[in-house]
């Protein structure tokens, strides 16, 4: 079977046109967020560095001297203390660059005219980066300077947690909208899911209008075409219909008359030469009439000439029998035992199409089955499907000739062989009255192992 | 026998008045319907055979003036229209029988010849079948020779059963129902049994044929 681009869905497209702005959303939201919580977070820790840069200065006793003198101890208060993973520097020095106390390596940021009199710079130091804070001060009498600088390991770290919880934050938004958005567009489509199960759940012949009250003005053209659709449909089969039956009446009627003419002509004429030429005449009539009437049965048969009306539940064991009744006397002139094997099953369908269809498959098995062979007519259930069949013990189909006998006007060379005076439309008929019923045509070996066995099996039994 | 013909075209109606003749009956055509009540009220038919397409009244609305006015006259229809609804409005609404055109004549001929026979058979309460001659109301069945059959109460409601569905197969089920006022149980076995007593009473002016899988039908022999 071909590969079938799989039909696009308004829910999944829906979903598509969603997914992709909402993720950019989702991403914008993270940067704005992590824009505006860094300066705040950095401005605290840098607060905090400003707080030891303090600490360090009220340490810082002019001794005497003259001298200053920075009482550090080995051991510093929380505020210059380095956590584990961190470092701390510090460096006291004079405005002409003199160290007085600490790393006299440390740079000393560039004085940025602030009220407080801090400057703040990021360098590299020892190959890493730390956060710098100068303080530049008169309190002990002569201007001094003195620098902090830390590894910025716990503000990135306080940073990297907010962006996280952002980012957790966000998506468990964007998830919520999505899920939200789902769930409408879900709901909001459930008018287009009804409208499909309601022309999804009508017989496949069915061709009264679809209900229009409930469907969702976007729907509504849709179910209006569609009606439209099936309204036209209707008036075409209602005049097919009326046509075929005024073609039926105006082809049987000739025939009869020219059918019945030529019979008297016939007993009129016995015994004349010209009962040879009638005889010719009537075969011919014969085959019109036979011909003429499958066509129509055929024409009839077609699946948009029944309305759901016309099905209705068929009781396939009566159904036998009210065949078999009117064949019988055929089967009988021809010698076969004709019988049934019927268990209780119905059907729904169209009595006089399914009444058409049998008669054709007995009247098929008494062309092809010699004198002194049997058909039997079966029905049943198997696998929940109920299925009637027709076997003989005649003369069968080879298995090549099995799909081609269903064309219409096929006759295959056995049957002209035979000289019956088929017109090669009956199993198009049986295939085209399947069809309607959703049913299938199986051409397959006589149970006997001769001749043919004709089954037709019905759709599921729900 | 006298048998009116109700057909408006006259290719059909000159074959089936010649035809019918031919097997020794007086038929008189007519064209359409409004003149079947004055040839009624003038004449005695034993049959009429109706078109149910005519020009003018058509043959379904004659049946029914027909079956209205009280008139018991057989009547077949013959028509063009082989829809089951019109085969069965038609049976609904008094016709006796029904024949799709193309027929051939032979055939109309025996449906004549039933419906006639059926229609004296009913005023005499009796079924005919072959030579076998079932009396109803007497309750006995008489072979070509006229000698009363000797049936069981079982053998005479199957054949009772039959004949009132004569040409036509009965089931078994039904042949069980018929004769089940006498006994409760009774198997498929115990009904071939009488089928087949019953079929060597009746020799040969009738005979039972059984229909695998169906049931029976008796049938001229």
């Amino acid at each position: 079977m071909a590969l079938r681009k799989r039909p696009t869905s308004v829910h999944k497209r829906l979903l598509s046109y969603l997914l992709a702005p909402l993720f950019v959303l989702l991403v914008a939201g993270v940067a704005v967020d992590h824009h505006v919580i860094v300066s705040p977070i950095h401005s605290a820790f840098d607060h905090s560095l400003s707080r030891s840069a303090l600490a360090i200065v009220a340490r810082i006793h002019a001794r005497p001297d003259g001298q200053l003198d920075v009482g550090l101890p080995s051991h510093p208060p929380p505020p210059l203390r380095a956590m584990p993973d961190e470092q701390f520097f510090y460096r006291v020095s004079l405005p002409d660059g003199t160290t007085i106390a600490g790393s006299p390596e440390l740079p000393i940021a560039p004085d940025s005219q602030s009220p407080d009199g801090f400057s703040y710079t990021n360098i590299t130091f020892r190959d890493q980066p730390f956060r710098l804070a100068s303080y530049r001060t008169s309190e002990t009498g002569d201007p001094l300077v003195v620098t902090v600088a830390e590894t910025p390991a716990r503000r990135d770290r306080a940073v990297h947690r907010l962006d996280v919880a952002f980012l957790i934050n966000d998506t468990v938004q964007m998830a919520a909208v999505l899920i939200i958005a789902l769930v409408g567009i879900r709901i909001a489509l459930r008018p287009l899911q009804r409208l499909s199960r309601q022309i999804a759940g009508r017989p496949a012949v069915a061709l009264n209008q679809l209900p229009t009250e409930d469907a969702p003005a976007e729907v509504l053209p849709l179910v209006e075409s569609l009606n439209s659709l099936l309204g036209r449909v209707r008036d075409s089969v209602l005049s097919q219909q009326h046509f075929l039956a005024n073609a039926a009446h105006q082809l049987r009627t000739p025939l009869t008359g020219l059918k019945a003419q030529l019979e008297v002509l016939t007993r009129e004429t016995a015994g004349t030469p010209l009962q040879e030429r009638i005889t010719l005449l009537q075969g011919g009539v014969d085959r019109l009439a036979h011909t003429a009437n499958q066509l129509l049965t055929l024409a009839r048969a077609e699946p948009s000439a029944h309305r759901a009306s016309h099905f209705t539940a068929v009781d396939l064991p009566h159904l036998i029998g009210e065949v078999i009744d009117s064949s019988l006397d055929r089967a009988i002139a021809h010698g076969i035992d004709l019988g049934a094997d019927s268990e209780p099953v119905q059907v729904t369908g169209v009595y006089w199409l399914l009444h058409e269809v049998l008669n054709n498959l007995i009247d098929n098995a008494i062309r092809h089955t010699p004198a002194g062979g049997n058909i039997t007519i079966r029905c049943g259930m198997e696998n929940h499907r109920p299925f009637l069949e027709v076997d003989d013990s005649g003369v069968g189909i080879p298995p090549e000739e099995r799909e081609k006998v269903r064309e219409r006007f096929y006759r295959s060379a056995r049957s002209t062989a035979n000289g019956s005076d088929g017109c090669g439309l009956g199993l198009a008929i049986v295939d085209e009255v399947a069809r309607v019923h959703g049913a299938s045509l199986s051409i397959l070996e006589g149970s006997s192992g001769r001749g043919a066995r004709m089954r037709i099996d019905f759709p599921l039994v729900r | 026998m006298r048998i009116l013909l109700v057909e408006d075209d006259s290719l059909v109606s000159d074959a089936i008045s010649r035809g019918l003749v031919g097997s020794g009956y007086v038929v008189d055509a007519v064209g359409d319907a409004e003149s079947v009540a004055s040839r009624l009220t003038d004449t005695h038919y034993d049959l009429a055979i109706v078109d149910l397409g005519l020009p003018g009244e058509d043959g379904l609305s004659l049946v029914r003036r027909l079956r209205r006015s009280g008139s018991s006259l057989p009547l077949l229809i013959v028509t063009a229209r082989d829809g089951l609804d019109d085969r069965i409005t038609a049976l609904d609404l008094g016709a006796d029988d029904y024949l799709v055109k193309p027929f051939a004549l032979p055939e109309l001929a025996a449906r004549c010849r039933a419906l006639i026979r059926r229609a004296t058979a009913a005023a005499a309460n009796e079924i005919v079948v072959g030579g076998l001659r079932i009396d109803l109301a007497g309750r006995r069945a008489l072979n070509e020779k006229g000698d009363v059959l000797e049936l069981t109460r079982r053998e005479w409601s199957i054949l009772e059963c039959l004949a009132h569905h004569s040409g036509r197969v009965v089931s078994k089920e039904r042949l069980t129902q018929a004769i089940t006022g006498w006994s409760e149980d009774i198997s498929g076995n115990a009904i071939e049994v009488h089928v087949s007593r019953l079929r060597s009473k009746l020799g040969s002016s009738a005979t039972v044929r059984g229909i695998r899988g169906l049931g029976y039908r008796l049938e001229d022999a």
